[in-house]
């Protein structure tokens, strides 16, 4: 016989005040907003929580034993980032860089965005764009990121091929980064993580008039 | 990081889990030379998406289904008391029997027994009570 919601509830309830792990199955979906109410309350009545020194010491040897990679700074990253208070992250201290993934699964590569009637719009004179450095334009309803490459210019789309979130350019790494989720792509439109398979960004097009005038095909 | 997720489950045990998956997939991927912001966009981001599988698995639904508060917004400034005050800007929105239901089990931490005698109730009223309050809590926007 299905157990009565409320005895349900008032189970998960007391797992919570007792500080136990949520033991959740299928058909409690149908209170879900009852149970992450539940859930929010118990952590209000402990108030802000730390690590406790187990746990940071469990997961400092669970980061310092996975493979090695072109970081080092895992300890750094924990103890600063993830042990102490969400504010501290502000202060940036960060790993070590991760360098983009050489050589990584061929993709096929993502199609060029071309609008029906599409048209080219001017977004600015070439000196404005500097080397290498990724600038968000629009033509029409289309969004690109621009890059110039001495007197030519290469565009890919601004919006994540994952999640539909508008792309920003991260300057210091040279990547667009996904504000969404975990994702980021190099200037050529290529996702940067191994880790994180994702298909390339769509391809914009972009030149450079006579004039010396960057164009975007855009609607 | 570990408050923001401890806010959200409860409980240590799934918060430890939690984390370490976060740390574990994020902490690889920061870069020198990140700007702060991006870095903590970027670890919220991740906690963020845990956290949904984290309730989808546990469910049995879809993220898609899932349609659940995760606070999506980054907290500005340290976590200090922002599951309390939040706890307590969602109460004063309850009607009286539900705020002191809600108020007497997890904040003061009373059994069912117990909150029966305060509000000279039976153990099984006080269930539905309890089950009540909270789908009215969850309908509650804190941010109002």
């Amino acid at each position: 016989m299905r157990e009565k919601p409320e005895n349900r509830i008032a189970r998960i309830v007391d797992d919570l005040l007792h500080g136990r792990r949520l033991r959740l199955r299928a058909g409690d979906a149908e209170e879900k907003e009852a149970i992450t109410a539940a859930a929010r309350f118990a952590a209000a009545r402990q108030g802000p929580q730390r690590m406790s020194p187990a746990f940071r010491r469990r997961l400092a040897q669970i980061l310092e034993s996975t493979p090695e990679e072109p970081w080092l700074t895992r300890r750094a990253a924990l103890v600063a980032g993830l042990g102490v208070a969400a504010g501290a992250l502000a202060g940036g201290v960060v790993g070590k860089a991760l360098a983009p993934a050489p050589g990584s699964a061929p993709r096929v590569a993502s199609k060029p965005v071309l609008p029906v009637d599409g048209k080219w719009t001017d977004v600015g004179a070439l000196t404005d764009f500097a080397e290498g450095q990724g600038k968000l334009v629009r033509a029409g309803a289309v969004g690109a990121f621009v890059f110039r490459r001495g007197q030519s210019v290469t565009a890919v789309s601004s919006i994540c091929s994952h999640l539909p979130c508008e792309l920003w350019w991260d300057g210091g790494a040279r990547l667009l980064d996904c504000p969404c989720h975990p994702a980021s792509f190099t200037a050529e439109g290529k996702p940067s993580s191994p880790a994180y398979p994702l298909p390339d960004l769509n391809e914009v097009k972009a030149r450079v008039t006579a004039a010396g005038r960057v164009e975007v095909l855009g609607t | 990081m570990y408050a923001f997720i401890y806010a959200r489950v409860g409980n240590r045990a799934d918060a430890e889990d939690l984390t370490q998956q976060v740390a574990l997939k994020a902490i690889p991927r920061l870069r020198q030379g990140a700007p702060a912001s991006a870095i903590r966009g970027y670890l919220f981001a991740t906690a963020r998406s845990v956290l949904g599988s984290f309730w989808s698995t546990r469910l049995g639904l879809s993220q898609a289904e899932l349609h659940e508060d995760l606070a999506m917004a980054v907290p500005q400034g340290p976590p200090s008391d922002e599951s309390t005050e939040r706890a307590q800007r969602i109460l004063a929105a309850l009607s009286d029997n539900y705020r002191r239901v809600l108020e007497l089990r997890f904040l003061h931490g009373y059994s069912l027994k117990e909150v029966a005698a305060e509000m000279r109730s039976t153990v099984g009223a006080v269930k539905v009570m309890q089950l009540r309050a909270l789908r009215a809590a969850a309908k509650v926007d804190p941010d109002a």
